[in-house]
């Protein structure tokens, strides 16, 4: 018998209307130290991911962040009662302090891509009786090198743009940027619920000023982004 | 040890799934130890580390497409 875990939050917890979780297993709330976990007991070794499955876990993640905060796990975290307890004993500061960051807080997810294509992708290319195959391709090969500069550039300024913009409204951040051909950046913010309606309103806005950009908005989330204890975890591919 | 099993594909049309995975997979406190991802039926790879992506740019053809219509 294993635990599936879904989340961890602080002080006693309640269940008023417990949720199924994955594979259709009863949730129960297993209180360790000063935390209440949220788990459900499970039979197998493996967690299969299915489309229910992934619905699930996050439903019961969701299902307490009316009332609180919660630290989210991944999904998939399957372990023994005492691989957990071991885990929040040893840990216990760390979670405490992420716990405080989140307090009061959702996450919103914002991702940006570009609508039109980078301009020099448009460039008018040499025919092939203006150049030979290796003149071609070097020429091929510099007009990429130059998009993808361009586009990072782009991107980067776009991202700074954008903490300005949502400074005001926002705990914290974790942005990532991707520029590639669609994706300018993806983008999680911690805000605290009183200013959702703010948060929105800046994106919106953002939208306004930049046109050539398509915003993504969703939320809010339980704090998946910000529940990033770093901790040495191997993974590893293998095929059933 | 933990391990993920794919069993199913996925419906590539259904964004706020794809949200939901890009957050439940990618994100969220680990449990030090081994995680063993086991592939089945599709490349979880696609599914795992560019649900984001993929993600992205189905909603870029949303976009595109009601922009048509």
């Amino acid at each position: 018998m294993k635990l599936y875990v879904y989340c961890l939050v602080e002080g006693a917890a309640t269940l008023d209307q417990p949720p199924h979780g994955v594979s259709n297993a009863p949730v129960r709330i297993l209180p360790i130290d000063d935390f209440a976990v949220l788990v459900s007991e499970l039979d197998n070794d493996a967690v299969p991911l299915t489309r229910d499955n992934a619905l699930a876990h996050d439903a019961v993640v969701r299902s307490v962040l009316d009332r609180t905060t919660p630290l989210p796990f991944r999904f998939g975290t399957l372990v023994t009662a005492q691989q957990l307890r071991s885990y929040i004993s040893t840990r216990k500061p760390a979670l405490e302090t992420n716990l405080a960051l989140v307090r009061d807080c959702v996450e919103m997810s914002v991702k940006i891509i570009w609508t039109v294509l980078n301009d020099n992708k448009r460039e008018r290319q040499p025919s092939e009786n203006e150049q030979g195959a290796g003149a071609r391709f070097l020429e091929e090969r510099r007009q990429k090198l130059l998009g993808d500069e361009q586009r990072a550039a782009e991107a980067a300024e776009i991202s700074g743009w954008l903490r300005e913009t949502v400074s005001g409204v926002v705990r914290d951040e974790r942005v990532t940027v991707r520029p590639s051909e669609k994706l300018v950046l993806a983008a999680a913010y911690l805000v605290e619920r009183s200013k959702i309606k703010r948060f929105r309103d800046k994106i919106a806005e953002a939208g306004t000023a930049r046109p050539k950009l398509h915003f993504l908005l969703s939320g809010p989330w339980p704090p998946y982004s910000f529940a990033n204890i770093e901790l040495e975890f191997e993974t590893r591919l293998g095929v059933s | 040890m933990e391990k993920i099993v794919v069993i199913e594909e996925w419906e590539s049309s259904d964004l706020s799934l794809l949200e939901t995975l890009d957050h439940v997979l990618n994100r969220g406190l680990v449990i030090a130890g081994e995680i063993t991802i086991a592939v089945a039926d599709i490349d979880l790879i696609y599914v795992g580390l560019n649900v984001l992506v993929s993600s992205v740019e189905t909603a870029h053809e949303v976009l595109r497409k009601r922009e048509t219509t």
